[in-house]
């Protein structure tokens, strides 16, 4: 017994260092100067990696603002559609269920870039393509299946009888929503849009074709860095994309949770 | 009452509309691949882009370090992934501080996983220097090339880092709920923890772990990022070899790349149909569920 729970600890260990390790790797990286072979630890230090990105000339904070404006947008209506979707297909009855049901697992199904070539053609034709807007569609529509996956779980778990019966008892459907549906809903709405923020947030593809480079995204801006082998200045632009997305993250949760408890607060309304 | 009625209509209706966009832009792609772009003055159906793909060697062994490199990651994925997730859940820590740490993964994107990679097992990375210092290896070049090479290795490495997590992560709520509502049951019964495990929460969480594993599979067949920074020269993976034709100057290579895109949504297509399969064979196993 004893064993197998010091096994399990040990376990447990391994993935946590293994997680957390490549994290560390990359921090000493982006503030190292010479590195060089076998040293285990850089020689020197150095504030480039640092410079490159906060000095202003390369107007990366620039990119990584409107990066950040762009996924919000992506995660609020992945939120808003996937709600309506989920509670659609928990709560109803209605002729085409199951094809709409289809539909929203095929994005995660077919191949990425089958989708991605497909649809720059069309959007070029639609006057969407380089544009926001268009790469804004076609991060939703990566991002919904996880956001109606997580939002019809939660649904179903919970069901519609407590607002039938807050209904009974005499509430407004605006009470309903805000005293009921909502609160009930929070844990899922808050972990979708976390989902649909990332998705969209660390999109590398879809953003270079679809945007076609007039559309930069923090993460178009990076690959570069990554692919040029200078690791000082990649490790940093790497470090800035994990801790403003943890940023974003705990910011967000606390903003949501704070509206879902305040009574008088519209999430959606 | 009307309004009743109508109510699930609208609420679809912008899932709907996104959904045709992406089902147009699919089928936009497969007629591309059969010859027909107007706007190139390319009218007639054709099969010839096909063909020409399966007989260039080179492509053939695109289709096969694709799938290679899917299935290989998936696997390990799904099967680390649910081992991850019946620990964290069966000691308890499904509900600790550690899911923090099991979220990590998912908020990082694959290209800074490549990035990861490359600083740890590259000839020149902190794994070779550690082995170094050991004494375990004389040299960079005695430590195994595990980057750019046909065997795939380092994206096999990034997917599982990846994955992991994502599969864990995925089964966590499903498999709690089993094992606090059946599971608790069991115990009261008199079944050891493991037993009610392998017995009852497992069988059940069966339909979520073949979802999370075609999930990651599609993904891994079609995603570009990580082929694209640590695969090597020779064979490319499809969506790569597909993007340089897509990219290519001569428009009228754009049939090809689409070719090979076809060439991966058929390989995604017989994934649906297996997916369906597979469903319908657990609609009948929770039918009898007595064993």
């Amino acid at each position: 017994m004893n064993n197998k729970s010091i096994f399990l600890k040990l376990l447990i260990m391994t993935f946590i260092f293994s997680v957390l390790s490549p994290l560390v790797v990359i921090a000493v990286w982006s503030i190292s100067g010479r590195w060089s072979w076998p040293r285990i630890l850089p020689e020197s230090l150095s504030l480039r990696g640092v410079n490159e990105l906060f000095g202003g000339y390369s107007g990366a904070m620039q990119v990584l603002g409107s990066s950040i404006v762009l996924s919000l947008i992506v995660a609020l209506f992945a939120v808003i559609i996937g709600t309506m979707t989920a509670r659609a297909l928990v709560l109803y009855d209605f002729h085409g269920k199951q094809l709409i049901k289809f539909g929203t697992i095929l994005p995660i199904i077919i191949p990425g870039t089958v989708f991605a070539m497909g649809v720059h053609v069309l959007l070029i034709k639609m006057g969407l393509a380089d544009t926001a807007a268009g790469v804004i569609i076609v991060h939703l529509i990566c991002a919904l299946p996880y956001v109606i996956k997580i939002m019809t779980d939660i649904t179903a778990a919970f069901g519609n009888r407590l607002e039938e019966q807050a209904g009974v008892l005499g509430a407004t459907p605006r009470q309903i929503m805000t005293n009921v549906t909502l609160p009930s809903l929070m844990p899922g709405l808050i972990s979708s849009a976390s989902m649909a923020y990332i998705m969209s947030f660390s999109q590398y593809f879809l953003t270079l074709i679809i945007g076609g480079g007039n559309v930069k995204t923090f993460s178009v801006m990076m690959v570069p860095y990554l692919q040029s082998g200078d690791r000082t200045i990649a490790a940093a632009y790497s470090m800035v994309f994990v801790c403003s997305s943890l940023i974003v993250f705990v910011v967000f949760e606390k903003a949501v949770k704070k509206i879902g408890k305040d009574e008088s607060g519209y999430f959606f309304a | 009452m009307r309004k009743l009625k109508l109510a699930p209509y609208i609420l679809v209706l912008p899932v709907a509309l996104l959904s045709l966009l992406f089902i147009a832009g699919i089928i936009n792609g497969l007629i591309q691949s059969f010859g027909i772009i107007p706007s190139l003055g390319l009218t007639v159906p054709t099969l010839q882009y096909y063909i020409e793909i399966f007989r260039r060697p080179e492509l053939l062994a695109s289709i096969g370090i694709t799938l290679y490199i899917s299935i290989v990651s998936s696997l390990a994925a799904a099967v680390i992934g649910v081992l991850l997730c019946a620990i964290l859940v069966t000691t308890g820590m499904a509900k600790g501080k550690i899911m923090q740490i099991v979220k990590v993964p998912i908020l990082i994107p694959h290209t800074v996983v490549a990035l990861f990679v490359i600083m740890i097992f590259s000839q020149s990375g902190l794994l070779a220097r550690v082995l170094f210092e050991l004494g375990l290896i004389s040299s960079q070049e005695s430590f195994p090339s595990l980057l750019y090479t046909s065997h795939g290795m380092g994206i096999i490495f990034a997917y599982i880092w990846k994955e992991v997590p994502f599969v864990a992560f995925f089964l966590v709520s499903v498999m709690a709920n089993i094992s606090t509502t059946l599971g608790e049951a069991a115990e009261n019964l008199g079944a050891s923890k493991w037993k009610t495990f392998i017995n009852i929460t497992l069988p059940l969480c069966m339909p979520a772990i073949k979802n999370a594993f075609l999930i990651v599979f599609a993904y891994s067949l079609g995603a570009y990022e990580l082929p694209f920074l640590l695969g090597a020269t020779a064979p490319k993976t499809l969506p790569i070899q597909a993007f340089i034709e897509y990219t290519h100057p001569d428009l009228l290579h754009r049939p090809y790349a689409m070719a090979l895109n076809g060439i991966l949504f058929f390989i995604s297509f017989v994934i649906v149909l297996l997916y369906f399969k597979v469903l319908q064979q657990d609609v009948g196993k929770n039918g009898g569920l007595h064993e």
